[in-house]
């Protein structure tokens, strides 16, 4: 008799993970283009302009790479904190009191070289965001208060303090607008002309550098497995003699000085001034970024941009009168559609009985 | 049989219905077959023991009669139907309910409120009164004592193995599987759980039982059934049975290693103490006192037995030794020495392994691959990498080695311990631990859960442990191990050190005396 089974098997290799989440893209984009059809519109039209306008030009592929580092910078933060088992909700704030770190260097510090003055953004861009993630790690490993709603928090304080930055004290006195500071005078130089990215500025050199530096970090280094043991099982990490503690609170610092270190890299590169509204959600896409990338530093990247490719095709979209919900809707249903690839990915279809003369040890 | 108990009925063959008949069960895990063909037949009024080598597929097996798991192929008649059982909720109509190896109550919830969890007999309204009511009579009926307001967090093992118990009867269970139910349990607390099957059975119920302990497989059942390999090799009835039959039949033709007895030759240098404790008292959260004013001198090329029924303060013993928990008061001498600032880690890179009591919760992290959770110690080493970098491709050798060494029966280093059977955790444990313990080994109930080949491997390596100058510490419940292995036994009770005896004073008797808290008739050395 011969039948088959399908059976779950307990560990996947990152091919076929990777192969279940194209699959799952694919099959989302696909239900997104029904939707769409049975509002009337004519999906293939529309995914054709989106591709266009994102892919096709160079201006294109600039501005998603552009959309995307800060979506990988936060992705790696919450990637990082995911490692040691911590969820980070408040990349947004981190990112913000970054930038606002960074423009008070920029604005009100002492004039000195170039590299000098970026050198000491990051380095205040960072401090804030560990700084401001300190307190719900503090009160996290000292009174077991829920990072999550305690991060989630804290990004409304920085949004508002932000705000009133750029509007009260901060605010450009020779400007118009209502909500931003002055430009910042020596902003992050552009990559060189020759290598025909020249809209591209250093930072997403940082950017690239950073996930390497990551992925060398979980993989080489004792650091690395430890934090990996301390997110599986903190009583077997304690019993096999890891400071958990310390383990935890250094995850958590870091990922906000990772968060910190995107805010600078998109004021000082992107923007270029501080102002409202400047990270526009990008802490909270960094969860699906780092969750689509099982938390690995360089699938960020891809997954980065792979948001950055959604984000852009729901503002291409809009221009063509699709409402701006749509583009939401087409995030969740990617994110849905991956996580069912990334359980189905874990099945096998196996036949029931060998093949005969296949020899009878068990 | 015990005397006064009534006459089992036996009804001729062609008359009786097996309440569980299973026909060629097969069950693979990707790559594995854990059961290949099993049959399996269950009488009613019977205890059945089901034995076997470790991931013989014991557990498999129950897990495809309760619904956990569907087999690939084979059918299950449950009191001569065939029907299919696809969930646990099925297997709980069909009167099969399971207690497993590893407990899976609610620890913040009371026992009350575990024995009522997903229960459609629940009444709607809840109020703590009625549940503490009803868990009670329950409790009554089945002459199995719990207190229904208790925390699980709060009980020892055999409490929470009765509540277990008592939340599957009250389901109204007719065929009550039980997984290794007295890996965990003291003398008394299997006495009474024996009890409590005996009356079960004298209902007219059923019991399968799975166990590694032949002595008491003997005591109870009364049919047998042995796999191997995924295959049921042998069954019929414990009449007749001897240990050592039983073992030949489980482990089969390989031969059966003899018990490894006490090496009695000393260790050259076997006078010095490594580890010392020097009035050492432990407190939990509440104050209360886990270990009280405790000394003890952990000897170099000795093996000294730690002997005392489980709860006299076993793990807070077993912490201080290993460093996981710093004494609330006295000193934890290295080599004679009590300062600096030490754990875990300065414990484990001095040379302190540590089998802990709960291999699951504590000493591997269950949903990680095999392969990191054999190098959970040797990742720190030279040998895994230099300085703060590790070297992938070393410590995937490292792992390979450790879990070649250690016999698991999975080599696939990438499969999560989680799917090892209870066993094969243990021996990786074991031999992950053994490979540090260069001046000190302290194993926690080490042989819980092993087969017989196991049992015997695991104290052979603490021989060669102990003749290669390690000082052993070996906490058991089981004085016939001690008796056998160990060159002194401690007793502890209530916290404290009752008595140490040099195991040629060392007797059941007097051992026994010293556990239930009593002083010896004569002092002692
Ligand atoms: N979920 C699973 N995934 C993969 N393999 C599994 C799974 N469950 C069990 N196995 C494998 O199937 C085999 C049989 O395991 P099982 O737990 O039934 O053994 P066992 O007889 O109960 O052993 P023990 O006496 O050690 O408890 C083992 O090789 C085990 O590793
Ligand atoms: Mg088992």
């Amino acid at each position: 008799m011969r039948g088959f089974v399908v059976q779950r098997v307990p560990s996947v290799s990152g091919r076929v993970r990777n192969a279940a989440y194209a699959v799952s893209a694919l099959v989302a984009v696909f239900v997104a283009g029904l939707l769409l059809a049975a509002l009337g519109l004519h999906p293939l039209a529309l995914g054709g302009s989106v591709l266009k306008q994102s892919l096709g030009s160079r201006f294109g592929v600039q501005d998603l790479l552009l959309l995307a580092s800060p979506l990988v910078m936060c992705g790696l933060s919450v990637s990082l904190m995911l490692r040691v088992g911590l969820w980070n909700i408040g990349a947004d704030g981190q990112f913000y009191v970054g930038a606002a770190c960074a423009a008070g260097v920029a604005l009100f510090g002492p004039h000195g070289s170039p590299l000098l003055v970026q050198i000491t953004m990051g380095l205040a861009a960072m401090a804030g965001g560990a700084l401001w993630i300190a307190v719900p790690a503090l009160a996290r490993l000292l009174l077991g208060t829920s990072e999550i709603i305690a991060t989630l928090l804290l990004n409304f304080v920085a949004r508002l303090g932000l705000d009133w930055l750029v509007t009260g004290p901060w605010r450009d006195p020779h400007g118009m607008a209502a909500a931003q500071t002055a430009r910042i005078p020596d902003p992050l130089p552009k990559l060189p002309r020759d290598w025909h990215l020249g809209g591209l500025h250093w930072g997403l050199a940082v950017v690239l550098g950073l996930a390497a530096l990551l992925a060398a970090a979980f993989r080489f280094t004792r650091w690395g497995f430890e934090l990996r043991i301390c997110g599986a099982n903190r009583d077997t990490a304690a019993y096999a003699g890891m400071n958990v503690r310390r383990r935890l609170f250094q995850a958590m610092l870091l990922g906000g000085a990772i968060a910190g270190l995107g805010g600078m890299l998109e004021l000082s590169g992107t923007v270029h001034r501080l102002q409202s509204g400047l990270s526009n959600g990008y802490g909270y896409v960094g969860i699906i970024v780092a969750v689509l990338a099982a938390s690995s530093p360089l699938g960020c990247v891809f997954t980065g941009l792979l948001m950055a490719l959604v984000l852009n095709a729901g503002l291409v979209l809009q221009t063509q009168g699709v409402p701006s919900s749509a583009a939401l809707a087409l995030t969740g249903l990617i994110l849905l559609f991956a996580a069912i690839g990334e359980r189905l990915a874990h099945y096998r279809i196996v036949p029931t009985r060998p093949v005969a003369g296949a020899g009878g040890v068990a | 049989m015990q005397p006064g108990e009534l006459p089992r009925t036996v009804l001729p063959e062609a008359a009786r219905t097996a309440f569980v008949r299973m026909r060629g069960i097969t069950k693979s895990f990707y790559g594995a077959r854990a059961n290949d063909g099993v049959d399996f037949t269950l009488q009613g009024g019977e205890i059945h023991a089901l034995l076997g080598e470790n991931g013989a597929g014991k557990s498999t097996l129950m897990n495809v009669l309760t619904g956990l798991y569907q087999p690939d192929s084979g059918e299950i008649a449950i009191e001569g139907h065939v029907r299919r059982i696809a969930s646990p909720a099925d297997a709980i109509e069909a009167g099969i309910g399971m207690v497993h190896q590893h407990f899976k109550l609610v620890p913040a919830f009371t026992v009350a409120e575990n024995i009522h969890l997903g229960w459609n007999e629940t009444p709607f309204r809840l109020d703590p009164a009625s549940l503490a009511a009803r868990t009670q009579a329950l409790s009554d009926r089945f002459g199995l004592a719990v207190s229904p307001g208790a925390r699980v967090a709060d009980l020892s093992a055999g409490e929470q193995q009765r509540v277990e118990i008592l939340r599957v009867l009250a389901r109204g269970t007719r065929i009550l599987v039980l997984d290794e139910p007295t890996a965990v349990l003291t003398p008394a607390e299997v006495r009474a759980l024996f009890a409590a099957l005996r009356a079960f059975r004298a209902d007219g119920n059923a019991v399968i039982l799975i166990s590694h302990k032949l002595g008491e497989v003997l005591e109870i059942a009364d049919a047998l059934t042995v796999m191997r390999a995924g295959r049921s090799v042998a069954t019929g009835s414990t009449a007749g049975a001897s240990r050592s039959s039983l073992a030949r039949l489980i482990i089969g033709d390989t031969a059966i290693p003899a018990t490894v007895a006490r090496n009695e030759t000393d260790v050259p240098g076997a006078q010095a103490v490594p580890l010392a404790l020097r009035g050492v008292s432990v407190r939990d959260h509440r104050g209360i006192a886990l270990l009280d004013g405790v000394d003890l001198d952990v000897r170099a090329g000795e093996i000294l037995g730690i002997a005392g029924v489980a709860g006299n303060g076993q793990r807070a013993l077993s912490e201080v030794l290993t460093g996981c928990v710093r004494p609330d008061a006295g000193d934890v001498l290295l080599d004679g020495d009590a300062s600096g600032p030490r754990g875990a880690r300065e414990f484990a890179d001095w040379g302190v392994g540590h089998i802990p009591e709960d291999r699951l919760r504590t000493a591997l992290a269950a949903d990680l691959p095999l392969g990191e959770n054999a190098v959970l110690r040797d990742y720190r080493g030279d040998a895994a990498g230099s300085g703060p970098f590790l070297f992938p491709r070393r410590l995937a050798r490292l792992a390979r080695r450790i879990i070649d060494d250690a016999a698991v029966n999975l080599r696939d280093s990438r499969i999560p311990a989680r799917n090892l059977s209870g066993g094969n955790q243990q021996r990786l444990v074991a031999e992950r631990e053994r490979r540090i313990a260069s001046r000190v080994l302290v194993a926690a109930y080490p042989t819980r859960g092993l087969d017989v080949g196991a049992v015997a491997a695991l104290h052979a390596g603490m021989q060669a442990l102990r003749a290669s100058g390690v000082g052993v510490v070996l906490i058991s419940e089981e004085i016939e191990e001690l008796l056998a292995q160990a060159d002194r036994i401690a007793v502890l009770f209530a916290g404290r050190i009752a008595g140490i005896l040099p195991v040629a004073q060392a007797d059941a008797e007097r051992l026994g005396l010293l556990m239930s808290g009593q002083v010896l008739p004569e002092p002692v050395s």
